[in-house]
């Protein structure tokens, strides 16, 4: 059992897998894949599986990407979230974001998409999780936000 | 004493509060204070301009609770359409609850008995550890009863300074 805070996610910029195989790893709030699975859901995966795409966390535009979350996207989504996960790289590097919804219909609104393009695939990998109930924006100790808590 | 005078000592445990936010999902107040401490408003409602100001000052605050892991929340009886419209409106990146039910209102004794058109909670900010033990409460019915943006600073500073294990680093 690990003590990480962040479980391992794969996508190779098709498909996602929580195990070891094709694509690039990113680190995923563990909640995300911890409880039962929605089924039927679909993911908007915002990130690309070039090894070379990344960007600081604390950059100005991954910053407001997660203000613009707590300020209107959650709410957009509405009772269709299931989940919502930066994907972090290392202690300090973002590497994209992805949202669970059991509809992709507003995915074309994603503020995450601004910095890295969105990709929709149909999945049954994730749990619903309670978005964060802001203002806190912080990571807690390198967890990919909004995991984590002191 | 009244239930509210007990709950709002500082040292009291404050209620978990379970209400559904701005978007109708349910919450509990200790998640939504998440490890962090809090800042707790029982608001009148966002028809009261005395709210709109006291609220606009807090959406001022919370560039610095972005960063500084500390909370707010905002208790009212609008319905959580309602609240939704009103925070996007604010600004606010932060939580509201819905008590439209009005299922704490009288448990907490913090109704606003002089208004009897709205049935409102009365105006009522708290500063609260993480476990919602009451470190401050501030009186609202008159606006300079509210704590200032200065007050709520020095609370949060306290509260972090105690809780956090590496407020000095080593």
């Amino acid at each position: 059992m690990s003590d990480r805070p962040f479980a391992d996610l794969h996508w190779d910029g098709e498909a996602l897998s929580p195990h070891e195989g094709p694509g690039r790893r990113f680190g995923v709030d563990p909640r995300c894949l911890r409880g039962d699975p929605v089924v039927g859901a679909w993911a908007h995966v915002c990130a690309s599986p070039d090894p070379e795409a990344r960007l600081p966390f604390d950059a100005p535009e991954v910053q407001q990407a997660r203000r613009d979350a707590l300020a209107w996207w959650f709410s957009l989504l509405g009772d269709a979230l299931v989940c919502l996960s930066t994907l972090s790289l290392d202690a300090s590097h973002y590497g994209g974001a992805i949202t669970v919804a059991r509809t992709p219909e507003h995915f074309a609104l994603d503020p995450f998409a601004r910095l890295f393009a969105g990709t929709a695939v149909a999945t049954d990998l994730f749990s619903c999780v309670l978005p964060p109930a802001g203002p806190v924006m912080e990571r807690y100790s390198g967890a990919p936000w909004p995991a984590g808590r002191f | 004493m009244s239930q509210a005078t007990d709950i709002l000592a500082p040292g009291a445990r404050f209620p978990d509060l379970d209400l559904p936010d701005h978007d109708g999902r349910a919450r509990r107040l200790v998640d939504v204070a998440g490890g962090d401490p809090l800042i707790l408003c029982f608001s009148r409602g966002w028809w009261c301009p005395k709210e709109q100001t006291f609220l606009r000052g807090l959406v001022t605050l919370q560039d610095e609770l972005e960063v500084a892991y500390a909370r707010i929340a905002v208790v009212s009886v609008d319905p959580p359409e309602v609240q939704a419209a009103f925070r996007a409106g604010l600004g606010a990146r932060f939580v509201f609850l819905s008590d439209h039910k009005r299922r704490w209102l009288d448990r907490l004794g913090l109704v606003e008995s002089t208004d009897t058109v709205h049935e409102p909670y009365r105006p009522l900010t708290l500063t609260l550890r993480p476990d919602l033990t009451v470190h401050a409460a501030y009186e609202g019915y008159w606006f300079f009863g509210r704590p200032t943006l200065e007050e709520l600073r020095g609370d949060l500073r306290a509260i972090s300074k105690a809780i956090r294990s590496d407020w000095t680093p080593a």
